[in-house]
């Protein structure tokens, strides 16, 4: 018996029993919809990171620092650690820290073309013009390799700085303030309070200071050193979705960062020593390649592959997750397969009878009964993944609204070949499950066929 | 040419082992119409199952074109089926939920005639029994009597060596009975095919060239009513088992 024929065969069968093909395929149909909406779910996903990452991190850049729980596991473990010369405090956290040493040996590594530490300056207080109450925020250096984008103001060029009296406000402090048009703060003056902490003198300094300049000299040593910095608003950063940027901190030119983060740590432990720095390899080079070369240093690196593996490695595991809630479906519905295909054996024993005694081969009966399983569960999948592809479709817009994504980002992103797979897969799925019925059906005996009535 | 030597089938086992046919032996020509006459339980449905490759009887020879097809291997034994027997039964069988068309068309689909061809064959199968007019109806639609002459379509439309006919009058009255059989015969002389009617009916019988009888499993008579009518089984051209 030809294929076609068998295939014909198989459609008729099931056309004389739409109801029961159509209750057989929906259970399928509910495994594809899962999985199709699974499938989008997860390309949305990460083409959604993909895009956040590529318009946020420089491909070329690499996190560098000394303290492997810095992106380990072990990440955020306090408590007592052993104590050793060159460690930081950051978070409430001891962290070993780079010294201007090892810096310089980053740089010289190879193919790195500059080596950027963020600075920290930690303010007493910050005060903004239009607003006579004191704030306390985190301030830092502006990136310039990091896309922003303004509420107001302009924003220089991508690798440019901003100037050293300048500094760029978040449009999510604007409420704080007091303010809310982000144009009225431009211009506005900010002014830093900073107080250097006082030094610690040993005996043999204050006995001298004493000495000289009696108890107000020591009083005034032990007050510290202030400072007042004033800053002009040139721009409101947006606050933006896809931006990773901390969005929450003012930022200030490399150089003021610098000079200020400078003048708070000199004299402590602290001076010259980076938690991080941020190392910027050459075009030429592969980023992984400076990353091993790092990890030899003893040193630990974060390129912006690893940030999207991390990312990824999350939509995956969610991705699975609801995938499992299709599988357990598709489970389900291959003993309804099953069920549904033996009956049908028991209705058409005679049909079966006959055409065994007109000479078909029992594996072509068999055939026959696997391509109805296949055709019930190409019937599913299509059922299913269609529902899936146009309800997806249909709540896209909303979904994006809800997640706030942005627009022209989707959450269900539907390909046509993952579909295309996913419906020879329960084919295949159905065939198998098929398997038992059909042979049932390959080894009847057509004389006793024949003679049910 | 059939040629049946020896043939014994046994059901069961041991102490419950029954006899159906019970060394039975004779030859059929080629083109001749033939009666296995026997009541129920006679062993005659058996008898038809092994001359028509269905059954395998344990021991004998059935050599069909001078071949024994006892000895075939199942998908050969399914080919010689496809190619050179028809089938007739008493209650139709015949696919209600498909088309006239569709039902004759099946033998043909399963000995794998091209699709071409099918057409023109289907066709002229329904002319002989004068069901073209129904073609594309379905087959539950027709009566009795339709049913029957679409399985006879069924079993001719392949051009068929054999055909054997398992009481196909017997779910029919006498006038559509008669039409059944009349074309039986009709295609039997034209076509100069073999045919083989498994009956309890003396009337149709006697339409036959040849009667076997047929009692507990062993042949009680074989008459040739084309030579002699009389009950001696006396021409060279049919051995009686012994």
């Amino acid at each position: 018996m030809k294929i076609t024929d068998t295939v014909r065969r198989a459609g008729r069968s099931l056309r004389n029993a739409k109801a029961r093909t159509l209750l057989t395929s929906l259970a399928i149909a509910v495994g594809a919809f899962t999985l199709t909406l699974s499938l989008a779910a997860g390309e949305g996903s990460r083409q959604y990171a993909e895009k956040i990452i590529t318009s946020n991190i420089d491909p070329q850049a690499l996190i560098v620092a000394k303290d492997k729980s810095l992106f380990g596991a072990d990440a955020g473990a306090g408590g007592l650690k052993e104590y050793s010369e060159g460690t930081t405090q950051y978070a409430g956290l001891t962290l070993k820290s780079l010294s201007q040493a090892e810096l310089d040996k980053i740089k010289k590594t190879e193919g790195i073309e500059r080596v950027q530490p963020s600075y920290l300056v930690k303010a007493q207080y910050v005060e903004f013009e239009s607003n006579d109450k004191k704030f306390t925020s985190d301030i830092t250096m502006y990136d310039a390799s990091v896309r922003a984008e303004s509420a107001a103001g302009s924003l220089p060029a991508l690798g440019e700085q901003i100037k050293d009296d300048e500094i760029i406000v978040p449009q999510g402090f604007l409420k704080t303030i007091g303010i809310d048009n982000p144009a009225d703060l431009l211009g506005k003056k900010v002014t830093f309070t900073l107080v250097k902490p006082a030094p610690t003198p040993s005996e043999a300094e204050i006995n001298q200071i004493i000495a000289t300049e009696g108890a107000a000299g020591l009083a005034k040593l032990a007050q510290g050193e202030t400072t007042k910095e004033t800053f002009t608003v040139r721009t409101v950063s947006k606050d933006s979705v896809t931006s990773l940027s901390a969005s929450s901190a003012l930022f200030i030119s490399e150089n003021r960062a610098k000079e200020l983060s400078e003048f708070l740590t000199k004299g402590t432990k602290d001076y010259q020593r980076y938690i991080a720095v941020t190392a910027i390899a050459k075009d030429s080079a592969d980023p992984e390649k400076v990353k091993e070369a790092l990890v030899k240093q003893g040193l630990t690196a974060r390129t912006a592959k690893d940030l999207q593996g991390l990312l990824f490695t999350i939509v995956n595991l969610l991705q699975g997750i609801v995938a499992g809630f299709g599988v357990l479906a598709l489970i389900a519905s291959v003993f309804g397969i099953i069920n549904t295909q033996y009956i049908s054996v028991l209705e058409r024993t005679q049909q079966i009878g006959l055409m065994k005694a007109l000479g078909m081969r029992g594996k072509d009966v068999a055939k026959l009964f696997r391509y109805e399983a296949a055709w019930i569960g190409f019937l599913g999948g299509v059922i299913g993944s269609g529902a899936a592809w146009g309800l997806g479709t249909l709540l896209n817009p909303w979904i994006t609204k809800q997640l706030s994504l942005g627009d022209g980002n989707y959450l269900l992103v539907f390909q046509v070949i993952p579909v295309i797979v996913l419906i020879v897969a329960l084919m295949l799925i159905a065939v198998v499950a098929g398997y038992f019925p059909a042979r049932k059906a390959a080894k009847l005996d057509p004389i006793e066929a024949l003679r049910t009535e | 040419m059939i040629e049946l030597k020896q043939v014994t089938k046994t059901y069961g086992k041991k102490q419950n082992a029954f006899t159906a046919l019970d060394n039975v032996s004779f030859m059929i020509p080629d083109g001749a119409s033939v009666a296995i006459l026997g009541k129920s339980g006679s062993g005659k449905s058996t008898l038809m199952h092994a001359m028509s490759g269905l059954d395998r009887p344990e021991t004998g020879e059935v050599i069909i074109d001078g071949e024994d097809i006892l000895k075939l291997k199942t998908k050969q034994i399914d080919k010689f089926r496809a190619h050179k027997i028809g089938f007739i039964f008493q209650s139709f069988f015949v696919q209600a939920n498909e088309t006239v068309s569709d039902n004759v068309s099946l033998p043909l689909e399963i000995a794998g005639v091209a699709r071409s061809t099918r057409k023109k064959k289907i066709t002229a199968a329904l002319e002989s029994v004068d069901l073209l007019e129904k073609i594309g109806n379905k087959a539950k639609n027709l009566s009795g009597g339709q049913k029957q002459r679409l399985a006879v379509a069924r079993a001719i439309v392949n051009e068929p060596q054999i055909i054997f006919a398992d009481e196909p009058t017997g779910n029919l009255d006498s006038v559509t009975g008669a039409k059944v059989e009349d074309m039986l015969f009709a295609y039997n002389k034209e076509k100069g095919v073999t045919l083989i009617i498994v009956t309890h009916d003396p009337d149709l019988a006697g339409k036959c060239d040849m009667q076997i009888n047929i009692k507990d499993g062993k042949i009680e008579s074989i008459r040739d009513l084309k030579k002699t009518p009389a009950t001696a089984p006396t021409t060279t051209r049919i051995k009686v088992g012994m």
